[in-house]
């Protein structure tokens, strides 16, 4: 049996890679793979060719709802953005500490924070505030590479920030484990390595202008945006969810998707600037369909994976690796496994590996805390290289993609040896959920 | 005709056709039904609706199996597919209907009690939609189901559900699974509702052991054995202890933990006065390191990972090349089941709760559980039911 | 079917249109035409109550 799925995974990789050779995108390529795995599985019917489109189709499910989830919640972003409400907020930021540097990064710090862990995307991160704040951090006299990987790794930072972290909640939903008590068990080491990250790149002042050079710099706000108006929006959807907390059985429940779509329509209704709602909408979706296609995708290749026993093979391998191995292994197999699936390794790698982890005593929701703030690093990481390609973007890098990499190296470090101390010690570690319940 | 025009017609044609050839198969599976001879010992068929309005109309209301006895006694509430990815307590409770006569007591049995998960898939982990179990006259298909409800008949989720009525946060899947939505509330989720209406029954008929069957991975502690709350411990100990000593099988028992909500064992004995029993039978097929998920798997249990990992002493249950057949999966519970009733009867006796014609573990083993299922063809088909 | 279940349905119908209209106007990339109608599958399967 071993034999049979070893070939199923062999020729799941040379799929992938052919596809890739073919210069396909990395979407079409795990397609490649998932079509390949389960033309493989059929000579042995495991599952039966005729079952084939059932699996793909099935295997377009397991992230419907996130993917609503990803969609809603950047639509929000966008006409936060549109509306001017961004460049309000840095601006203010600028002119109020700008002569206090370091309060003036944590700020800056907060709001990459923020997008990403509103849609569990760092990508949204850097899409929605990257180019602000990488403006805001060209004043304060941050160097370009420095601004591009500082935006990266707090991106990543972002997309393991509660409330919204998809990793987690893959994870929870695959495991069975409740996606409760990640508050402070997120919250905390994001908040400690953010803090790090920028006084690392930014703390030292190298050129950049005074304080009225930038503000001139700076692009206008539309004339009658205020605080409030930036505010009511994000108050909408808190209010939303912090409702169903307090009365859990008189609120209804509204989700997620509807909770961002009340928050947009609020946004849209106060932006003191007319917005298109279509066309951005329409546009945002387009940013949004690399990643969007990739949870369909994953889902297809874990259907298929899960149905050949390419899953069972890797979950049996895990387990197998003596713990101390497992531990070293984790540094680079969860960098480079988002680099290749995205969000699929968490559901292919990782469900298996917390359901181990879990089963010899270790605190899963700390864990998987753990392994979601390793797990974006790998963004970085070719073949898809998502937010770090992002990064480089905004941030108006012009150096090779390899000098933005190397640029990364103590932030890596500090982010790897945090999360896997976490998953050592998850058990003591465990008064962090408590306090988040 | 332009290029560009062409490859879009292209690409709807070939993506339409195999979403066609895939969404066709899952539609028919949520709308396909699993014949069901109501048998000699059953007296009446009821809704779950009758004891909840609200759950009238939705897919959320099951048909009940009455099954009383010549002589009044106590009684028992019976249910399989509160997880329908678990089917082996299906297996059992279906041969309980088609088979058995109540002597003394009264039994109410709910085949697919979440029916919305029976009719759901569990997408991206590989499950075969049906698998087919051999009888004398031929096959008998069952629905393969999913944990959780179908987002068909309950969408949205809660980005955390919040357990009523004890306010425990919970994930936000378990809003569609039924084994965490008890004691449930009249007017909640559909889900909620289901067990309400449950509860309902346990309340107004009196009714004084509750069962709930499942199956649980080999990998997971709490598996093979019967999980009891403290008012139950006594009986599920002497159930357990019997069933070993005359029957040669284990199956453990389980403190049902205090504060962790929602789930049967723990919330019918809390919000009613029945002792909840939940049993728990190993399904190698649910377990993460197994090789393809196919229907021989999950009926002959055997898998080459799992035997290696046993060996290494990673399972939670003995494993050898004989895997963990079905037919001693269901025999499990079928014994366990009237065990925990006999032992009920024993410190029960004007409540007491007696049975015939109900298979034990050794014959189910030795027959196969296809034995037991009779052909709807020649049944009289007012006492076939389609769940 | 509850109110919120409906704003459900229409949600998705509006992303489905925005896909939709996307596809429809791309002119270049048959990948992104590719990526488009898959996202789009099981969103239309969604709004027919298939899955
Ligand atoms: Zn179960």
């Amino acid at each position: 049996m071993t034999l049979q799925v070893l070939l199923i995974l062999i020729l799941m990789v040379v799929a992938y890679a052919a596809a890739k050779a073919k210069k396909l995108s990395v979407e079409l390529s795990i397609l490649a793979a998932a079509v390949a795995g389960g033309i493989g599985g059929a000579f042995l019917k495991t599952p039966p060719i005729g079952e084939l489109p059932r699996h793909l189709v099935e295997g377009m499910f397991p992230y419907l709802d996130v993917m609503l989830v990803f969609s809603t919640a950047s639509i929000f972003m966008a006409i936060v953005g549109e509306s001017g409400g961004i460049n309000y907020i840095v601006r203010g930021t600028i002119r109020t500490f700008y002569n206090m540097r370091v309060a003036a990064l944590l700020v800056l710090m907060l709001i990459t924070l923020i997008p990403g862990a509103l849609t569990g995307a760092g990508s949204m991160s850097i899409l929605v505030v990257g180019a602000p704040v990488a403006m805001a951090l060209k004043f304060m006299g941050v160097p370009e590479r420095k601004r591009a990987a500082l935006l990266f790794i707090v991106a990543g930072l972002a997309a393991a920030a509660p409330p919204v972290n998809i990793y987690a909640m893959i994870l929870c939903a695959g495991t069975a484990i409740p996606y409760v008590g990640f508050t402070w068990t997120l919250g905390i080491p994001v908040l400690i390595l953010g803090t790090f990250t920028v006084l690392f790149y930014g703390l030292k002042k190298e050129g950049g202008m005074n304080k009225a050079e930038a503000l001139a710099a700076m692009p206008e706000v539309p004339a009658g945006m205020s605080w409030w108006r930036v505010l009511l929006p994000f108050l909408t959807f808190f209010g939303m969810v912090v409702a169903y907390r307090i009365w859990p059985f008189g609120t209804p429940i509204f989700g997620l998707p509807l909770e961002f779509t009340a928050a947009a329509l609020v946004a849209w209704l106060v932006s003191p600037k007319k917005i298109d709602v279509l066309t951005l909408s329409r546009e945002t979706v387009k940013r949004l369909l690399p990643l969007l296609a990739t949870m369909i995708v994953v889902g297809m290749l874990q259907q298929i994976m899960t149905a050949t026993g390419v899953r069972g093979l890797f979950s049996f391998a895990m387990i197998s690796t003596p713990l101390i191995l497992l531990y070293i292994l984790l540094a680079v197999i969860i960098p480079v496994s988002e680099g290749v699936l995205t969000f699929g390794a968490a559901a292919i790698l990782g469900i298996p590996l917390v359901w181990f982890l879990n089963s010899i005593g270790l605190h899963a929701t700390v864990v998987i805390a753990a392994l979601s703030i390793l797990w974006p690093l790998g963004s970085a990481l070719p073949p898809t290289a998502l937010m770090g390609r992002l990064s480089v973007m905004v941030s108006d890098y012009k150096g090779t993609y390899g000098s933005f990499l190397r640029k990364l190296w103590l932030p890596w470090l500090v982010i790897t040896v945090v999360s896997i101390l976490m998953i050592i010690y998850s058990a003591k570690l465990s008064f962090l959920v408590r306090w988040s319940m | 005709m332009n290029k560009e025009r062409t490859v879009k017609i292209v690409l709807v044609a070939v993506i339409g056709v195999v979403t066609a050839l895939g969404a066709v198969p899952l539609y028919r599976h949520r709308h396909s039904t699993m014949p069901v001879i109501a048998g000699p010992g059953v007296t009446k068929v009821i809704k779950l609706s009758d004891y909840a309005p609200t759950l009238k109309g939705t897919m959320g209301d099951i048909d009940v199996f009455v099954m009383e006895g010549k002589e009044p006694g106590g009684k028992a509430f019976l249910m399989s597919d509160t997880h329908a990815n678990e089917p082996a307590g299906l297996l059992a409770l279906m041969a309980l209907v088609e088979n058995a006569v109540v002597d003394k007591g009264t039994l109410y049995v709910a085949l697919t009690f979440n029916a919305s998960g029976s009719r759901n898939t569990k997408p991206g982990d590989g499950y075969p939609l049906y698998f087919d179990i051999p009888t004398e006259w031929g096959q008998v298909r069952f629905r393969f189901g999913n944990r959780d409800a179908s987002p068909l008949d309950q969408w949205p989720d809660p980005d955390v559900y919040i357990h009523y009525p004890e306010r425990q946060a919970l994930s936000y899947v378990d809003g569609r699974n039924t084994n965490r939505t008890w004691p449930g509330r009249p007017n909640g989720l559909l889900m909620e509702r289901v067990t309400f209406a449950a509860m309902e029954l346990m309340r107004k008929e009196k009714v004084d052991v509750a069962m709930d069957f499942h199956g649980a991975e080999t990998m997971f502690p709490v598996t093979n054995c019967i999980v009891a709350p403290q008012k139950s411990a006594k009986i599920a100990t002497m159930a357990s202890m019997t069933v070993k000593a005359m029957e040669g099988f284990d199956n453990h028992v389980e403190p049902s933990p205090g504060n962790f909500r929602g789930l049967s064992h723990r919330e019918i004995g809390d919000y009613a006065d029945t002792l909840p029993f939940l049993m728990e039978a190993p399904i190698p097929f649910l377990d993460q390191p197994t090789g393809p998920k196919t229907v021989k798997l999950l009926i002959d249990g055997k898998d080459d990972f799992l035997l290696s990992l046993s060996k290494k002493k990673k399972l939670f249950v003995s494993y050898d090349e004989t895997g963990w057949p079905m037919d001693k999966r269901v025999g499990q519970h079928a014994s366990v089941a009237l065990e925990i009733l006999k032992q009920f009867s024993k410190k029960n006796p004007e409540r007491s709760i007696k049975l015939s014609g109900f298979p034990r573990y050794a014959e189910i083993v030795q027959n196969g559980i296809g034995k037991y299922f009779h052909d709807p063809a020649k049944a009289d088909p007012k006492s076939v039911y389609f769940e | 079917m509850p109110v919120i279940t409906i704003f459900y349905y229409l949600i998705t119908a509006f992303i489905v249109g925005m896909l939709g209209w996307n596809f429809w106007h791309e002119k270049k990339s048959v990948n992104d035409m590719i990526l488009y109608l898959l996202v789009i599958v099981p969103l239309l399967l969604r709004i027919l109550r298939v899955k």
